[in-house]
């Protein structure tokens, strides 16, 4: 009987073993039948949860196109090792699309190829779609190695302050207009209401209250010259502005922990007054609100005016999001290009960012309308598939997007409403990648949100900034605030 | 237990020891009470975030017990077909990664147990050099490649087939069988193969059942090789794919609230769902240990020899 056993187990694996190799032979057939034939390509996108492979996008552009693509994804962590192994493999992929901080790494290595040649050849649609300043934006050393790929048209408010107008109502009181109007209100919260006045997640700098100091964005422009907002000495004042809010009860006491899910928690769960939610999580807010408390009211704070009367939005900008590069390796350049450039074709451009009129999308009064749920279906990851786009046509593409969703739609539509007029756009948005800027920026970030953290939660007095400023600058803000200048002055 | 206490309870003499033992013993079930509580908590709360409607999750009304009961995100996650795939990807590779991994730790570890064979101590020494010394990630990566191994299955269990450290526990345990079995064997005419697998195998069911959990589990919960391995999406295992469902579209106020990818901050993955697929690929490992539970309580040797 024993014997009957092992025999058994012994089948039973050589079963399974034979049922894998199927599985290996089937996949490994699937990647190398391409190699003949010039119509295929292979192309690494970043992480995006769903499959690229099977998407309706894709289907369309190789009916379109007549390539056929094989998509691949960088894992969701641990992307740019990945991608560092995959090209220190020489792994044969024709098309690349990387972020910012990935293109500088492999274009400073010399994994990529120079386009400028293919694209004179074969690049006639982008040459005309694409601006020169985006263009710009893509050089190294005097050699274009990737197409780039802006995003949804230049400046657009993300955040606004949004506030329980039903309890505003209640206390007979009106949406702050100010910083003085705007403490008044958390104050009434807090004695009042007997909830927590303003939540918010782990936000060093607030945008809605730190730019009625004047700081809008990272980087700014004063004099000619591009600062740090670190450096700014209206840094000072906002921390100490927060720092009494904390000290009162009047903001999270959870500042430092919040995540933004949390926030939108407390929001939702009734036991915070004020948060600052991007337009793209209002749904989520609205919704869950809206089942708690049906009564419940949220209405949107416009923007912050400082002493002087004056209200600014901080923007980033147009900024190049992605880079599409093909690398030395490749082995079907000159495909790689011909297809990238069919892409912008202006009917087949228009069909992968928000599909085909009467099927997927309306076009009314020179708006375009999605058609649900089809769009939904079809379009819902639309954007990975852009290898660049139209800069002209694409802003008004992407807002369609925005419609999908009632609740986005108008809080987006508010949100830029409130800020008509008003944006100021970071200076950097228009910036190559720069080396001294791409190797210090995330660790200072870093170091910036933490000791401001404590500044705010006042277990490190505000006497300490000078300190933190010299540290900051000597772990690479100097060099970072260096070569930004020296780009800004050379544009 | 309890007959110890009730034996130190009967002397007089005792008693105050005895006292300050019942608080002991007392606080003892407390302390690990709680313990249990912590590591079952989390999952009593997943199992009531599954099981609740994600307006309830959003705004926190979630603890122990279900909001609003609802079965939806059990039947969209065993209808998806990408969840099925990567858990058809994970049963795969667990199941075979266990069945060949066990087989090649035992014929490693069977020679090595043997006093007998010449240069044991040089190759043992060979298996330990590698527990402590590595090629590292890129060389390891760059040998898959030239094995042609990369973006396949087999890349997910061939390379760690012998963990050293098992092939040690079951090297130490075949050491432990008494030779005189072995001796027995042979006087009644048994080859080394007859032995190992008539005497040696069915002996060891304890410790190959331990070790085959051991790997199980690991094969399982392994995500790392997966993700620097694996490209094809279709060949993706269960906790890559649970790694990459609970990432967040991280945007920071620090980048001015700049959306690189519109449709990355539109598509959000419901809690609710998350929760219910984290508890669907939790429970077949888990299921797996009431079955050997068996082997860890017998003693398989008792009454083996005699006189």
């Amino acid at each position: 009987m024993r014997r009957n056993q092992i025999w058994l187990s012994i089948v039973a694996v050589i079963a399974v073993l034979s049922l894998i190799g199927c599985n290996g032979s089937k996949s490994g057939a699937g990647a190398d039948g391409g190699e003949g034939d010039g119509k295929q390509l292979r192309q690494l996108m970043p992480f995006e949860r769903f499959e690229p492979n099977g998407d309706a996008v894709a289907q369309y552009l190789k009916e379109k196109t007549d390539y056929t693509v094989k998509y691949e994804m960088l894992p969701a962590e641990n992307a740019d090792e990945k991608l560092n192994l995959l090209m220190a493999n020489k792994e044969p992929y024709d098309v690349l699309k990387l972020a910012p901080a990935q293109y500088y790494q492999l274009v400073s290595s010399g994994a990529l190829e120079p386009l400028d040649d293919l694209i004179e050849q074969y690049g006639a649609n982008m040459k005309q779609v694409i601006g020169s300043e985006s263009w710009e934006g893509a050089r190294y050393e005097g050699k274009t190695y990737a197409i780039p790929e802006t995003g949804g048209g230049s400046g657009t408010a993300s955040y606004a302050l949004v506030v329980r107008q039903d309890w505003l109502d209640e206390m007979n009181m009106k949406a702050p207009t100010n910083l003085d109007e705007f403490v008044t209100v958390l104050r009434a919260f807090k004695e009042k209401k007997k909830v927590i006045p303003l939540t918010g997640g782990k936000v060093p700098v607030h945008p809605d209250i730190a730019s009625v100091f004047g700081l809008t964005t990272a980087w700014m422009e004063r004099d000619g010259k591009i600062i740090h907002s670190v450096e700014a000495p209206e840094m000072r004042e906002y921390l100490a502005f927060m720092s009494t809010l904390y000290k009162e009860g009047l903001i999270d006491s959870e500042w430092g922990i919040n995540t933004a899910d949390k926030s939108i928690e407390k929001v939702a769960s009734g036991k915070a007054a004020m948060y600052s939610p991007g337009w793209w999580v209002a749904p989520n807010l609205v919704n869950a609100l809206a089942k708690n408390f049906p009564d419940a009211k949220l209405g949107i704070v416009p923007v912050l005016k400082d002493k002087a009367g004056v209200a600014r939005v901080g923007s980033a900008g147009n900024t190049i999001n992605y880079f599409i590069a093909v690398p030395k390796f490749a082995k079907h350049k000159e495909e790689a290009v011909k297809w990238l450039d069919m892409k912008f074709d202006k009917d087949i451009f228009k069909g992968i960012a928000i599909g085909e009129e009467g099927a997927h999308h309306k076009f009314e009064d020179g708006v375009y309308t999605p058609i649900m749920p089809k769009f939904a279906d079809e379009r819902s990851n639309a954007s990975s598939f852009l290898t660049g786009v139209d800069e002209k046509n694409y802003p008004i593409y992407w807002q369609a997007r925005l419609k999908k969703n009632p609740v986005v739609e108008s809080y987006f539509a508010t949100f830029q409403k409130n800020a008509e007029g008003l944006l100021v756009i970071d200076p950097m948005s228009a910036a190559p990648p720069i080396p001294d800027i791409s190797k210090n920026l995330q660790r200072l970030n870093k170091y910036q949100e933490d000791t401001f953290i404590n500044f705010i939660s006042g277990t490190e007095p505000l006497d300490n900034y000078d300190q933190f400023l010299t540290e900051w600058r000597a772990q690479g803000g100097e060099e970072m605030v260096k070569a930004a200048n020296e780009w800004y002055a050379k544009r | 237990m309890k007959t110890e206490l009730k034996k130190t309870t009967t002397k007089p003499s005792t008693i105050r020891i005895s006292a300050g033992e019942r608080v002991f013993h007392a606080l003892n079930y407390i302390f690990f009470a709680l313990v249990s509580w912590t590591t079952l908590f989390p999952f009593l709360n997943l199992l009531a975030k599954s099981l609740s409607s994600e307006e309830a999750v959003l705004s926190g009304r979630v603890s122990l017990f279900p909001v609003d009961i609802q079965f939806g995100t059990y039947l969209y996650v065993l209808s998806d077909a990408k969840f099925m795939n990567a858990f058809m990807v994970s049963v795969t590779i667990t199941a075979a990664g266990t069945a060949i991994g066990l087989i090649m730790t035992a014929i490693a570890a069977y020679p090595l147990s043997k006093p007998r064979l010449r240069g044991r101590k040089f190759f043992i020494l060979m298996y330990v050099f590698t527990m402590l010394f590595s090629g590292g990630l890129i060389p390891a990566y760059l040998l898959m490649h030239r094995l042609e191994l990369i973006d396949t299955l087999w890349v997910l269990f061939l390379p760690s087939m012998i963990s050293v450290f098992n092939m040690l526990i079951i090297k130490n345990y075949f050491e432990s069988l008494p030779d005189e079995l072995e001796e027995s064997a042979k006087m009644d005419g048994a080859t080394n193969l007859t032995i190992l697998l008539r005497i040696t195998v069915p002996l060891s069911l304890p410790v190959f059942a331990t070790i085959a959990l051991f790997y199980a589990v690991g094969f399982w919960n392994d995500y790392f090789a997966s993700m620097i391995y694996i490209n094809s999406p279709e060949l993706k295992p269960l906790q890559l794919y649970l790694k990459e469902l609970l990432i967040h579209s991280n945007i920071t106020y620090q980048d001015g609230g700049h959306v690189p990818n519109i449709d990355a901050v539109m598509n959000t993955t419901p809690q609710a769902i998350q929760a219910a697929s984290i508890l669907v690929a939790t429970l077949p490992i888990l299921l797996v240990y009431p079955f050997l539970q068996k082997y860890f309580v017998k003693g398989v040797l008792i009454g083996s020899v005699k006189g």
